[in-house]
């Protein structure tokens, strides 16, 4: 397969998947209440009859159902994501002024995650003896809670000790502020890294037993050397395919944690917006997040590629990988 | 989630407040105040789309535009109307016109002179379809001519009789606005409303805060301005906090000074945490559940009353908000001078409701313990706002639920989100309900139980969740509106309230809640029509 076909089968598949989500958010929010609600200045409005029809008008809400969403369609392929219906201001605006802030958090937090497991993986790998067992539990027993902790609670925890006891950090996240944006990337980012670690540490410890290592030990190499050269780059082929599933992650997890540091950004955006059925914010969030995840998911495959010259050789031969050489 | 969130971060502070507690340092000397500063202002009612409140009109607008926007009239403690913006509104004999004379020393923070030309364009602002006003198109609804009588005078003449006309245009929600502000046209005008107030908006960065600005050429309206000139401050910065419990972390360490909407377990804390509190509960209507007396079950008086008399919500009302709410015998506020309180009629006794049920012929029951009767079940849909209600008030409402189901009710609850439960109710599709409602002024009974009430608005709202449907009532209400006599308007909107209360439809639960904390201010206040934060007096301390 070349290089052309392989973007072209990733291409059509992204289309896919926001045409999907588009679909299923439109339905969605139309089936469960009135967008008049939000256009008329939220629900339980008490608007005049001559402000219902001029909205209706406005909007296009007087066609059939299936008429407004394949309008709604055409303007998503065009890239006209409409104007909002509770700010009246273009959804491209909003979006423009929300997502630089969003993604410098899930960029952050994706890297904090990343040197949170692998500092994780190494510790256990390179821990010997009784002691390093017990080493090898502790953080065993850590990287579940890790993985398992609510961030809510969390955020919420982080806040009470820095904030509001030692008073260390600002209970709230603006801008690029590094201790304004610490304990928002943090609680981002500790469920991730305690995923991001389990899998790395799994597949560190297979490295770590297969031959390839035990023929550079024989070699003379030392245990530095068959981590940094060896061990390492095997174990993160698993987390590598994983930080496109860590990235949507952090994109849902960014809706939590702003509200709680009362950040701004896409997560409240849509969380606000969702709340008031403002559907053409939602919808536009809703496809920019699919989008990137969808970018990012094909770069993730693109650097396994880099990484792994067996998958390499594999889309050249057309064929998967039958066993694993050593590198 | 969010609730056990609530939960969770509620208990989380309220140990760290028993530990700050617990190491207070002495007590130190009052702290000076200073001049000027920025005052930090954190809320957590929904960020606003729009800051011009003739634009919708809600809670958090008028919040918000209390600190650049001022009306014509305001109120005093005592409930009593005063001016401001105006001199002086009177009435004719039959309550049609309404003569209201204006100040000729006001003008506008972009130099526009206020003037009766001013109030036409407000009104016709309020009235115009455009502008899509809910609230403060409803204190104007009657108007239908504005004269400019001279620069000084405008003459409303109005389609019907409307006593309250001058406590409607107390609200936040009709303020006035510059003409040359609303000519920007409604994008520009929703970014930075021009008015007469203390503050003027400078900006507005979405999501995170609108930086309010000192009017150096105040003139005082508000009567209770304590000096000269302008406000102490020299800015105001209004920020939003979503979370309750971060918005309290942020005041406790001082990033904040002002927070609205805190939590009850917060507010119980505050005096340990030499925190300020402000308790300014919300005029108009009660928080109370009400029931629908339209369809089964509710339609029998019998059952109303059983309801009430096994609901037992004091205790509930007590413990889950710390002793920071008061229980509520009236449907009115407590913040409005007519408010008829009868605590013997909502009085508890489960015996009682057990015999009014058998009487109202629900003898049988289900295996579960739910009374039935030709074979239906007694029971009761029960949608709760979880945008609305409060996490104490949600508990309160299971409490209730239980209560209730001890003499054979099944109260279902149903949490749904802000839009769910207006279709649920604009549907029919509940027994019992908890709506809040605020205006100004007793005018709110005729909103809430006239049966013009029981049509719903063509955005599909209506008011009237009881389903009252009794001329008798409606004509007390309309009479009250049409009276231009004070103590007749009292005596009709009293007998209004007794039959009200007498329907067994309202059960009152507590005033709504309205509380700020306040850390290195002083001289915070609040308006006494909708009971918003005003900083004309605020002073930073050291």
């Amino acid at each position: 397969m070349t290089t052309l076909k392989w973007l072209a089968a990733k291409l059509a598949a992204a289309i896919g998947v926001v045409w999907l989500v588009a679909t299923l958010v439109f339905f969605a929010l139309r089936a469960s209440g009135d967008p008049l609600e939000a256009i008329l200045g939220g629900p339980g409005s008490q608007a005049s009859e001559e402000s219902v029809r001029a909205a209706v008008e406005a909007y296009a809400l007087d066609q059939p159902l299936v008429s407004q969403y394949l309008l709604q369609l055409r303007d998503i392929a065009t890239l006209q994501l409409g104007d909002s219906f509770a700010r009246r201001q273009p959804v491209a605006d909003l979006l423009w002024a929300a997502l630089p802030s969003t993604l410098l958090l899930a960029a952050i937090a994706l890297v904090l995650a990343w040197i949170l497991a692998v500092a994780g993986a190494v510790v256990q790998s390179v821990s010997r003896g009784r002691f390093g067992r017990a080493v090898g539990s502790v953080m065993r027993a850590l990287e579940v809670v890790a993985s398992v902790v609510p961030q809510f609670w969390l955020g919420a925890v982080l806040i009470m000790i820095f904030a509001s006891s030692a008073g260390w950090l600002p209970a709230t996240s603006t801008g690029n502020d590094p201790a304004s944006l610490a304990m928002p990337v943090v609680t981002l980012a500790i469920p991730i890294a305690g995923f991001l670690s389990q899998v790395s540490r799994d597949a560190l410890d297979t490295a770590d037993i297969a031959p390839f290592a035990t023929s550079a030990r024989a070699r003379g190499a030392s245990e530095l050397r068959v981590l940094l050269r060896h061990t390492l780059r095997h174990a993160s082929l698993p987390a590598i395919s994983l930080s496109g599933w860590a990235f949507g992650s952090l994109l849902s997890g960014a809706v939590v944690v702003e509200v709680l540091f009362a950040r701004p950004g896409l997560g409240r955006l849509l969380q606000q917006a969702a709340l008031a059925r403002d559907v053409p914010v939602v919808i536009g969030a809703v496809v920019i997040v699919a989008l990137m995840y969808v970018v990012v998911v094909i770069a993730t495959d693109a650097l396994e590629l880099v990484v792994d010259p067996r998958l390499r050789r594999a889309a050249r031969a057309r064929r998967a990988p039958d066993v694993a050489v050593g590198s | 989630m969010p609730l056990l969130r609530r939960a969770v971060s509620a208990l989380a502070l309220t140990s760290v407040a028993l530990v700050a507690a617990a190491c207070t340092p002495a007590p130190q000397t009052e702290p000076e105040a200073v001049a000027g500063g920025t005052l930090v202002y954190a809320t957590g009612d929904a960020e606003p789309t729009c800051l011009d409140p003739h634009v919708g009109g809600n809670y958090p607008q008028g919040l918000i535009s209390t600190q650049y926007l001022e009306p014509l009239f305001g109120r005093d403690a005592d409930g009593e109307i005063v001016p401001w913006l105006a001199e002086s509104g009177e009435a004719s004999e039959d309550g049609l016109t309404w003569d209201i004379a204006l100040r000729d020393d006001i003008t506008f923070t972009d130099g526009t002179p206020f003037d009766a030309e001013a109030v036409k364009v407000n009104i016709e602002h309020l009235q115009d379809p455009d502008t899509a006003s809910s609230t403060g198109y409803l204190s104007v609804e009657q108007v239908e001519e504005v004269e400019v009588v001279d620069e000084t005078n405008v003459r409303l003449h109005l389609s019907t009789p409307k006593s309250a006309l001058l406590e409607v245009l107390s609200q936040q929600w009709s303020a006035m606005q510059s003409p040359a502000g609303i000519e920007r046209g409604m994008d520009e005008n929703c970014q930075a409303p021009i008015g007469t107030g203390p503050f003027i908006v400078e900006s507005w960065a979405p999501q995170q805060s609108v930086t309010l600005v000192r009017n150096d050429d105040y003139v005082p309206t508000n009567p209770e301005i304590d000096h000269e000139g302008a406000a102490h401050l020299e800015r105001i910065e209004w920020r939003f906090i979503p979370d309750a419990a971060t918005r309290q972390s942020a005041l406790a360490s001082g990033e904040v000074h002002v927070i609205d909407n805190p939590l009850p377990a917060d507010i119980a804390a505050a005096e340990s945490q030499s925190l300020g509190h402000i308790d300014a509960p919300r005029p108009a209507a009660a928080n109370r559940i009400e029931l629908n007396s339209a369809q089964a079950p509710f339609d029998d008086a019998l059952v109303r009353e059983a309801f009430i008399r096994a609901a037992d919500p004091s205790p509930g009302i007590e413990t889950l908000f710390a002793g920071t709410a008061s229980r509520s015998y009236s449907a009115l506020s407590s913040a409005e001078p007519f408010a008829l309180s009868d605590e013997e009629l909502f009085r508890t006794d489960p015996d009682e409701a057990e015999s009014l049920l058998d009487e109202a012929g629900w003898t049988e029951r289900a295996d579960d313990g739910t009374r039935m009767k030709d074979g239906e079940r007694l029971a009761v849909r029960f949608p709760v706002s979880t945008n609305q209600s409060t996490a104490a008030e949600q508990s309160l409402f299971e409490q209730i639920q239980s209560n209730t189901a001890a003499v054979g009710f099944d109260v279902e609850l149903q949490p749904t989100d802000l839009s769910t439960w207006y279709g649920a109710l604009a549907a029919h599709e509940y027994e019992a309900v908890s709506a809040p409602y605020t205006t100004v002024g007793p005018d709110v009974l005729r909103i809430l139980y006239h049966s013009d009430g029981t049509v719903p608005a063509p955005s599909g709202y209506f008011a009237n969740n009881a389903q009252l449907t009794d001329p008798e009532l409606d004509a007390l209400l309309e009479d009250a509106l049409a009276t231009t006599d004070d103590a007749e308007r009292q005596q009709l909107y009293t007998d209004a309230q007794r039959i009200i209360l007498d329907s067994f439809t309202v059960l009152p639960l507590y005033d709504q809640q309205n509380h700020f904390l306040t850390n290195q201010v002083t001289g915070v206040g609040t308006l006494h029509t909708i009971s918003t934060p005003t900083f004309v007096n605020a002073q930073l301390t050291e």
